[in-house]
């Protein structure tokens, strides 16, 4: 098990079954996403909140427009087996212990997409001292960016003055979510010899000799110059 | 690989160092995690100490809960790990972040451990410190982890050691973004951004304690820790000097001879406490020098003191 994506094909890049089982895996994720903000979005925006709600849509559409044209796809037979579980997975499941049934789906949308924006980091996955300047690289480096700023978005939501009476039900919301995404994501990794907490091993760089040995010289040569 | 289960949750802990010595706990800061220790820990283990480390909920290897991180949950995982070590001198040693949390065991359990040594550390938020934490926040959100980096590298450390390590600064970023989580880090930052100032609690510390603090540190200036000095009874505040905020990662064995200076003291009974003030040598082996009694300790220039604090030769004959 590695921690990371690879070993890379003769030109750099991530082999293309291995882009394609992590790409529709974020495209289950992020289109459901999608499509959830579309349904909860109205035509015409009134409150204040909705503008956000309006760029959160306008993201996730760019994200998926990004995976769909930067990935190299392949056949895999197995993926139809898993994307219905994956697609189960993400059908709205309204926040328990919230009487108001359209603000416990409101929960349930910001708390899942609280768990795909910070449970997943496919940008992690490329393997270190490698340039990455192949489109899906940086279309995986985009998506976890912009994943990290639209968390923000559902963190402020989740943690407004508006929910503080329904603060555990919130709780509970994003932690089952949480270990739902979790689940699946280390489940499809572990399916490509991918084990995520093997980077935990890796040596900080602080220590010198340790950082020395694992970095190729290549790298120390080049950083120097 | 231990871990230990507190309150339902996992937390990741290190035990190094001989099994019958005096223990000694390190509390990380904001974005440390264990492996971070190693130098500063093999540097005590070398001086004969049993160390404990671990990851603080949000950190590392620990679990990080979703959305909200109460700081009384760090001190009750870092009570469990006091348990782990039984009945020996304990010493217990944060640095900023993780200071506070040495720091809130010890108004509440100060009796358990032998000596407490808050490094850059803080027990108030003042507009400052608040300010430029609300920034490093938003840049989190906003630029990522890897923003928020670039931010603290200048603040931890000095120009000297970040020359002298550029070849290993972008590794260094990018390990610290593969371990470390955005929403966990916001969790964490939140967390101390809202908390109750502990200044009030800090004259029920009866323990031991040396507050450690860079000459040059002004991302947690000196008079942060010298609030702590004025309010807990038993301590005194070294100053290292040309030292930055994060001078365990900068300054490992001196840091170390320093902490195995004071446990030593306070096990044979010698430590000065008594809200002295020191400076700390340069080098591992020299001595604690008194800081200038004549001269005001929180100004950059030379100025004398005003009178409204006792001198150190009248505290050691108060004493």
């Amino acid at each position: 098990m590695s921690p990371f994506l690879g070993p890379l094909d003769p030109d750099g890049c991530v082999p293309a079954h291995q882009q394609t089982k992590l790409s529709a895996f974020l495209m289950s994720a992020h289109g459901a996403q999608a499509r959830q903000l579309a349904v909860a979005l109205p035509w015409s925006l009134t409150d204040g909140w909705q503008v956000e709600l309006h760029s959160q849509y306008c993201r996730e559409i760019e994200i998926l427009s990004l995976i769909a044209r930067s990935t190299t796809w392949v056949a895999d037979p197995a993926l139809p087996f898993v994307l219905w579980q994956w697609e189960a997975a993400w059908i709205p499941q309204p926040a328990h212990g919230v009487a108001d049934q359209s603000l416990a789906l409101l929960i349930d949308l910001a708390a899942f997409g609280h768990a795909l924006h910070s449970v997943i980091r496919p940008a992690a996955l490329l393997p270190e001292f490698e340039p990455h300047n192949n489109a899906f690289a940086l279309a995986m480096k985009r998506v976890e960016f912009e994943s990290g700023r639209l968390m923000h978005a559902q963190i402020v939501f989740l943690k407004s003055q508006r929910l503080v009476p329904v603060r555990g039900a919130v709780s509970a919301a994003v932690e089952r979510r949480h270990a739902q995404v979790r689940k699946l994501w280390d489940t499809m990794l572990n399916g490509m010899e991918i084990e995520r907490s093997g980077r935990h091993n890796l040596a900080p760089a602080y220590q010198l000799k340790s950082a020395m040995a694992a970095i190729p010289t290549k790298i120390i040569e080049s950083a120097k110059q | 690989m231990p871990w230990l289960a507190c309150n339902s949750r996992r937390i990741h802990y290190e035990l190094a160092g001989p099994a019958d010595g005096p223990a000694c706990v390190l509390v990380n800061g904001l974005t440390q995690y264990v492996k971070l220790w190693h130098p500063f820990r093999d540097a005590l283990v070398a001086r004969g100490f049993h160390v404990a480390s671990f990851d603080m909920l949000g950190q590392g290897q620990s679990d990080k809960p979703s959305l909200f991180i109460d700081q009384t949950d760090q001190v009750s995982v870092l009570g469990e790990i006091i348990a782990k070590l039984g009945e020996r001198p304990i010493f217990v040693a944060g640095i900023s972040f993780g200071g506070v949390i040495a720091l809130r065991y010890a108004v509440t359990h100060g009796d358990r451990i032998a000596g407490l040594v808050p490094m850059s550390s803080f027990a108030e938020i003042p507009s400052q410190l608040y300010r430029l934490g609300a920034a490093m926040r938003t840049g989190l959100t906003l630029g990522g982890t890897t923003y928020l980096q670039d931010l603290l590298f200048p603040m931890n450390f000095s120009s000297e050691w970040l020359e002298e390590k550029s070849y290993l600064i972008e590794l260094a970023t990018h390990r610290g973004w593969l371990i470390n989580d955005v929403y966990a880090l916001a969790n964490l930052m939140e967390s101390f951004l809202d908390f109750e100032p502990l200044t009030s609690q800090l004259p029920s510390i009866s323990t031991p304690t040396m507050i450690l603090t860079g000459e040059y540190d002004f991302l947690t200036p000196r008079k942060l820790q010298d609030s702590l000095r004025v309010h807990i009874p038993n301590s005194a505040m070294v100053i290292l000097p040309r030292a930055y905020h994060a001078f365990t990662l900068e300054k490992p064995e001196l840091t170390a001879y320093l902490l195995a200076h004071f446990a030593e003291d306070v096990l044979g009974g010698r430590w000065p406490g008594n809200r002295t003030i020191w400076i700390g040598p340069e080098q591992v082996g020299g001595d604690l020098t008194p800081f200038p009694a004549e001269f005001d300790h929180l100004r950059a220039i030379p100025v004398r003191k005003a009178v409204s604090e006792p001198t150190q030769s009248e505290h050691a004959a108060a004493s």
